[in-house]
């Protein structure tokens, strides 16, 4: 590898002029996908990554440790078909199932495909391949564990061996559409501060979900359960140009050790631990039957509960499991969180001998509690928006599912896309003024003088989503948390930076709050409570299927969100229906 | 500090930490220099440094926000959760 100062350019003055058939936003899961989607279809692409190097950056940097996949391999339930009549009941009855369908039919070629990149599917401990479990409430057992650990790596060395431009520590913080046609994108270095055109055909947006929106137990906003420098910019860059989001009143939360926001939690109580309360009873049967193997969401709307009764502190109690399980359990313990360990380690905690304080964590704006439900850029089953020639997926998109989502969806947005482009005219090379005014206000934070930096107007936007959007909604509080987020957007012109790492996270800001706008206003709408956890009204709070059956969108309508909604066609005890709502709401992009 | 770099045992060259940090929160600008942390309040706490060092130079270490974490959760939930019923 060569060293950052061998790579470095000095600083230049001049913008960068790229021409492009595909422009990949992000290089993580989706957008290392993308890219050899789209150089196989024999597309020119260019891929841009915040992060150091795209065979490690994203959420799955570190490791992952399972693929959700139908295999069919002979059982009943190990087919697409089967899995999608399970689909309205998996995401109560909030699904698109013509993008869900071409999901769950990539994911047997992809598990083939990724395994040609040299990804392994053994299991570490059983030594067996495609060795399965069930999880996340699935009718089938569709977990591959395997270890993941260089999962990222050669996925990212595969799309860099395309012989696509890859640049790396390079943010996009707008893409440009003309005619409602995408024209391109800015972007610059986080470094050393080059400005970046580029001239695109199609552009995909992979950006991940959006994290810092609210507030966290250690109150280091930087401490979240998901990667904190994913941030929603596809979702705002999007929607300020005219595409749609939808599911944003969706949120996402997990259980954790009091103090540190991460994921993990869940292996325990997998793993046969218990929940309990100050008096030490097993509480969750009173809020779920299946007590701790319930969803996600149902955990953490338990533990909540039970606090907000008064019979917190909660523990996660480990001390009856058989040795062989606890040291299974420490041993797995840091395999997509390496600092897991050490976390446990410095806190003194030793879940052989005694139980340990859990806590919830902060919101997420991604799968909503369950896949094929996620909040972002809705997308049709081609992984096309209402933008010509913007697709997007993984978690940015209405169709995550995790790696497998975001591989599977990745890949053929890349094909899509490259199919687009190679129709598509050459784009007019855009006019030196524009470009400038473009790059002055992309720049522009730089020059700002005073002190409002952006972590006071994200700890703003914490505070708002918190205290009123947040986790318990009733209407007067969201509409009056719409109100200060409004506000807000008026004092994004303030935020200062003093070098170009501090311009990615003014523009990282400036997504968290348009994220958490969408989020506010597509509540206000879903005057019920539902999905496992996902969206809890306090002055709606049962399930209301007259109501509710239905995908909330917004769209920009001048300078605010205009919500509007899409019946899904199923009910969550449906298990017949195929109806394809991306095909009904999302058409606008085809010519 | 959420990170300490063994300065004496860190490789002359290397730059993996700074390139594997998601969040460009090390920097190693040259060679000669160790690796800096320069955006401590930035750190996510994910370990990808500490796990990939070669030598083992890197430790993450939790601060006391973390390890002495006494947050209620009334403080992480909605006005109307916390209005009296
Ligand atoms: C610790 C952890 C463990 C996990 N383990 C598993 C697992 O075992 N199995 C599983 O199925 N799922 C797992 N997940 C979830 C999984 O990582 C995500 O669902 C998946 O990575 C989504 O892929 P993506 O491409 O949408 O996002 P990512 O892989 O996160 O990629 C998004 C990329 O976009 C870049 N980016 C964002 N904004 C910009 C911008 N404006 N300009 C340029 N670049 C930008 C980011 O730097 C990032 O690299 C895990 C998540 C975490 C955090
Ligand atoms: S723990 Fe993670 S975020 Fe923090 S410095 Fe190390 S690699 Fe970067
Ligand atoms: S990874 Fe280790 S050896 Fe390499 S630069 Fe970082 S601290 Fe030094």
């Amino acid at each position: 590898m060569k060293s950052p100062a061998a790579r470095l350019r000095p600083p230049s003055e001049k913008t960068q002029i790229i021409e492009t058939d595909v422009l990949v936003v992000g290089g993580g899961v989706a957008g290392c996908l993308a890219v050899l989607g789209a150089a196989e279809a024999g597309a020119r692409v260019t891929v841009c990554e915040k992060g150091g190097i795209i065979e490690r950056s994203g959420s799955v940097a570190a490791g992952v440790d399972h693929f959700f996949s139908v295999l069919e391999e002979g059982p009943e339930w190990d087919t697409p078909e089967y899995l999608l009549r399970h689909v309205p009941r998996l995401t109560d009855g909030i699904a698109d199932m013509g993008t869900t369908a071409r999901l769950l039919h990539g994911l047997k070629p992809m598990v083939h495909y990724l395994e040609k990149l040299g990804v392994d599917f053994t299991d570490p401990e059983t030594g067996r391949k495609y060795y399965r479990h069930r999880s996340f409430g699935m009718p089938g057992e569709y977990t591959i564990n395997f270890d993941g650990r260089d999962f990222k790596h050669l996925i990212g060395r595969a799309a860099r061996n395309t012989g696509a431009l890859v640049l790396e520590r390079v943010m996009v913080p707008e893409i440009l559409v003309e005619d409602g046609r995408v024209r391109g994108a800015a972007a610059f270095h986080i470094r050393h501060g080059t400005f970046y055109f580029i001239l695109a055909r199609a552009v995909v947006m992979a950006t991940g979900e959006t994290n810092r929106m609210s507030r966290n137990a250690s109150g280091l906003p930087f401490d979240s359960w998901h990667t904190p420098y994913n941030t929603g910019d596809g979702q705002a860059m999007s929607l300020r140009r005219g595409a749609r989001l939808a599911n944003m009143e969706f949120y996402d939360c997990t259980l954790c050790p009091k103090g540190y926001s991460t994921q993990g939690t869940n292996a325990f109580v997998g793993g046969g631990g218990h929940l309990i309360n100050r008096q030490g009873e097993r509480f969750m049967f009173r809020y779920h039957p299946d007590g701790e193997r319930a969803r996600r969401g149902d955990l953490v709307h338990g533990i909540v509960s039970e606090i907000m009764a008064g019979r917190g502190p909660i523990y996660c109690d480990c001390t009856h499991l058989p040795p062989e399980e606890i040291h299974r359990l420490k041993e797995t313990l840091g395999v997509d969180r390496p600092a897991m360990p050490a976390f446990f380690e410095q806190k003194g905690i030793d879940i052989g001998k005694a139980p340990f304080e859990v806590t919830v964590s902060e919101l997420s704006s991604r799968h909503g509690g369950t896949f094929f439900r996620s909040s972002g850029i809705l997308i049709d089953p081609g992984t096309g928006t209402n933008v010509e020639g913007l697709f997007a997926a993984g978690d940015c998109s209405t169709m995550g599912a995790g790696i497998s989502g975001a591989a599977v969806l990745g890949k053929v947005a890349g094909e899509e896309a490259a199919r687009h482009a190679l129709a598509a005219r050459k784009p007019r090379a855009l006019p030196e003024e524009e470009i400038a005014a473009l790059r002055g206000a992309i720049l522009s934070p730089l020059q700002n003088p005073g002190g409002y930096t952006h972590s006071r107007f994200e700890d703003e936007v914490r505070s708002v989503v918190t205290d009123y959007v947040g986790f318990y909604r009733d209407e007067p509080h969201m509409r009056e948390g719409l109100r200060r987020l409004r506000a807000l957007r008026a004092r994004e012109g303030e935020m200062t930076a003093r070098d170009h790492h501090g311009l990615m996270r003014v523009h990282e800001a400036r997504s968290i709050r348009a994220v958490a706008e969408a989020m506010a206003a597509s509540a206000i709408e879903r005057r019920e409570t539902r999905g496992g956890g996902a969206h809890a009204r306090a002055d709606y709070p049962a399930r209301d299927d007259a109501t509710g059956l239905k995908m909330i969108v917004v769209e920009l309508q001048g300078e605010d969100l205009r919500v509007s909604s899409v019946p899904t066609g199923l009910t969550p005890e449906d298990t017949r229906s195929t109806v394809s709502l991306g095909e009904a709401s999302a058409h606008a992009h085809t010519d | 500090m959420p990170i300490l770099i063994d300065e004496k045992t860190c490789l002359s060259g290397c730059t993996i930490c700074d390139f594997f940090c998601p969040g460009d929160i090390i920097w190693r600008e040259s060679r000669e220099e160790p690796p800096e942390v320069k955006y401590p309040d930035e750190c996510w706490y994910c370990g990808a440094c500490e796990d990939h060092c070669p030598v083992d130079a890197v430790k993450v270490v939790f601060p006391p926000e973390m390890l002495d974490c006494q947050t209620p959760v009334e403080t992480l939930m909605g006005l109307p959760a916390r209005r009296p019923a």
